[in-house]
């Protein structure tokens, strides 16, 4: 229990940081849903009256964006992006923990991707991308698993799994880090005593690493997932949704309506909805796993 | 005594030098551009330096956001009335700058001024784009043009150059080869594919109403017509059959690209692409042409103004006139278009400048000499629909393209997008 004198003073301290994120996260937050029930348009800015749930039935039934296809990529892009990323990301933590000559250079550059902005990542997998000129291509025709170009982005049955790899490049360093750090955390004397009792590789990994570093996969699994699904940057700027659609998400519809169509209320709609989305999954995700095996 | 002499000095030279200060006061004037690119900053930065030479008390202080953020920028600082005074305009966000009374009516000081009697024509229809009333002044205009590799069309012995669009598709699919990675068309499939549409489909219709081309002159929405069913069918054959597949995804750099490395030497552009070209190929390894006819033997050209204009917030705007009245002069304009590869907007200039109607500028003058071939025509951009038809548009066809809907869907859910 904290003692009233030291209470002032935590309250104090604590006083800027919480005016500004309840300014800048809880205010912009609030507005937004407000915005959401009104036809918020600049193109008719006189005009701005509550219009109830017109802007989701607007969303929900649009002629010229399929809503259910949407829905499908998100799920696909955050599900397939979160599997590959957390395993691969893993083996990586795995192979890093063993110490070897130049591992601090060979950190720096695995670990570069997550450095990179995803805008600056999108335009560099989209030429390595491309039909025409692209290196993957290139590449695939030189070992003969192709003989002629793949429309990577061009084919709708492509686009979407050709986003989810950039996004999957971006992601493994986080899970790299992260469980990189949780695992050499691990105590060795728990390593010795299992290999003693004849204990092998993998019957290591699962009884005695995974289990100890369950809150962090917990947590970063967590953090992603939100991540993940706010994180338009990478299609925005491979494909921008396209081709038809075909590897459009929420988060990217969203600036759609915002910067190309500047409908705020069908915007701010989308918004709501990914909102929502994240605290049920929050809370679900929550009472899964108990509270007190979180570390932040 | 001595001392009160000083005194009374050094007040009288304080009170001097601080009223010459008052009276010497600059004027400072926000200018935010549109158009963003590097070399456009640097000539605007010259003319903008001769500018406050000639005005010692007002300087201009010019914003430069990035192109594809160019037009948010604007709408956000125009809507929260930050400090703006001179705004370039996009074409397609004159309806919304002007509905939202952010631009200034210019009526009375285009009357004021001399240089206004030499505006083109054209210049003061633009002008007048909407509610017939001048918000805006173009800086200059251009039109999309066909623009083709010389070396690459003769070495696979193209020798005429296409005049309609029936012609560009034979010549397109003459040269395409996709086993030697050669195609004809550069096509434009990532965004604004529907300008596409406005030069290869629309001029298959000879009575479209030319301030709203979407319609027809009896008041009736073009897109089921016929003619344009066939328009859209042949449309679909020259991105198949004379394009890369990879093209749907292709956006202004992959079109540089794709025109620089000769596997699509023809393609249909605006000025902008001369600058691309002349960094990447050069300027002796490709021309332009006129913009392919219709069946009719006519094309709707679509100008595309850049504009200055005055925020209705601005507290310079005297000022701000002062230097949009010296960056349009026959004078200036005619420096910056030379040097922007853009053409002026001064009828005096052609006349005195053969520059600009030689080389690069040839079909263009030979467009604007045969206006019953040429006729100048406007989408409705200043529909509050325009802005998210880019969009919707571009995703239609994009599934046309992909034999996703067929062009009958397609039609028909256009119809009913502009009832």
């Amino acid at each position: 229990m904290i003692k009233s004198d030291n209470s002032k003073i935590f309250l104090v301290m604590i006083f800027p940081s919480l005016i500004s994120v309840i300014l800048l996260t809880f205010v912009p937050i609030l507005r937004s849903f407000f915005i959401a029930f009104q036809n918020y348009n600049f193109h008719d800015l006189s005009n701005i009256h509550f219009i109830g749930f017109e802007n989701f039935q607007a969303v929900f039934n649009s002629v010229n964006f399929n809503f259910s296809r949407i829905l499908l990529n998100t799920f696909l892009w955050i599900t397939v992006s979160l599997f590959f990323q957390f395993v691969l990301g893993f083996g990586l933590a795995l192979l890093m923990k063993e110490p070897f000559k130049g591992r601090g250079v060979y950190s720096g550059l695995v670990f570069y991707p997550w450095a990179l902005s995803g805008f600056a990542l999108g335009l560099i997998w989209a030429w390595m991308f491309n039909g025409q000129f692209g290196i993957i291509n290139d590449v695939l025709r030189k070992i003969g698993l192709i003989h002629q170009n793949i429309g990577f982005l061009s084919d709708t049955r492509y686009s979407l799994i050709s986003v989810i790899i950039a996004n999957i490049w971006y992601g493994i360093p986080f899970f790299g880090i992260m469980l990189l750090a949780a695992l050499q955390s691990v105590p060795l004397e728990l390593y010795e005593a299992a290999e003693i009792d004849g204990a092998g590789y993998f019957i290591k990994l699962f009884k005695i690493t995974i289990p100890y570093i369950k809150p962090t996969i917990i947590s970063t699994l967590l953090l992603r997932t939100i991540w993940i699904m706010n994180y338009p940057e990478i299609i925005y700027a491979m494909t921008g949704g396209g081709p038809a659609n075909s590897s459009n998400i929420l988060s990217v519809q969203m600036i759609n309506k915002i910067i190309k169509f500047l409908n705020f209320g069908e915007g701010a709609a989308i918004g709501v909805m990914i909102i929502i989305t994240m605290c049920i999954y929050v809370i679900i995700y929550l009472k899964i796993v108990s509270r007190e095996e979180l570390t932040f | 005594m001595k001392r009160l002499m000083i005194v009374l000095l050094s007040i009288f030279l304080l009170v001097s030098v601080l009223s010459f200060s008052a009276l010497a006061t600059k004027v400072e004037i926000n200018f935010i551009e549109a158009y963003t690119n590097p070399n456009r900053k640097i000539l605007l930065k010259e003319i903008i330096s001769d500018f406050e030479k000639l005005y010692p008390n007002i300087k201009i202080n010019l914003i430069s956001p990035p192109y594809e953020q160019a037009t948010q920028k604007i709408v956000l600082m125009l809507s929260t009335k930050q400090p703006l005074d001179i705004v370039e305009v996009k074409a397609d966000t004159i309806g919304l700058y002007v509905g939202n009374n952010w631009l200034f009516n210019l009526e009375n000081y285009l009357a004021a001024w001399p240089d206004s009697k030499t505006l083109l024509p054209a210049a003061w229809q633009l002008a007048r784009t909407v509610d017939d009333t001048a918000y805006i002044i173009p800086s200059t205009v251009y039109s999309r043009t066909l623009y083709y590799r010389t070396d690459i069309l003769e070495e696979l012995g193209v020798d005429s150059i296409p005049k309609s669009i029936q012609e560009l598709f034979e010549v397109c699919k003459e040269i395409t080869d996709s086993s030697k990675d050669q195609y004809g068309f550069c096509f434009r499939g990532k965004n604004q594919q529907i300008d596409n549409i406005h030069y290869l489909v629309l001029p298959f219709l000879d009575d479209l109403n030319t301030t709203n081309l979407y319609r027809k002159t009896d008041g009736k929405i073009i897109w089921d017509d016929p003619r344009v069913v066939e328009a859209l069918k042949l449309y679909v054959r020259l991105f198949k059959e004379t394009s890369p597949k990879d093209s749907i995804n292709w956006g202004f750099n992959e079109q540089i690209n794709a025109f620089g490395s000769g596997i699509t030497p023809i393609i249909l552009q605006d000025a902008d692409f001369i600058g691309a070209c002349d960094e990447t190929i050069g300027r002796g390894k490709f021309m332009m042409a006129p913009t392919p006819v219709g069946p009719y033997g006519k094309v709707y050209v679509i100008l595309y103004f850049p504009s200055l204009s005055i925020a209705s917030n601005s507290k310079h705007k005297e000022e701000a006139w002062e230097f949009i009245k010296y960056f349009l002069s026959p004078e200036v304009n005619a420096y910056y278009t030379k040097n922007n590869s853009l053409l002026p907007i001064h009828s005096v200039t052609f006349e005195d400048d053969p520059y600009f109607s030689s080389g690069i500028f040839t079909p263009w003058a030979y467009m604007m000499k045969h206006p019953e071939m040429y006729v100048l025509g406007q989408p409705p951009v200043v529909s509050p629909k325009y802005a998210e038809w880019m969009q919707v548009s571009n995703n239609d066809l994009q599934s046309l393209l992909l034999g996703d809907i067929s062009v009958e869907k397609l039609v028909n859910k256009w119809v009913e997008y502009w009832q």
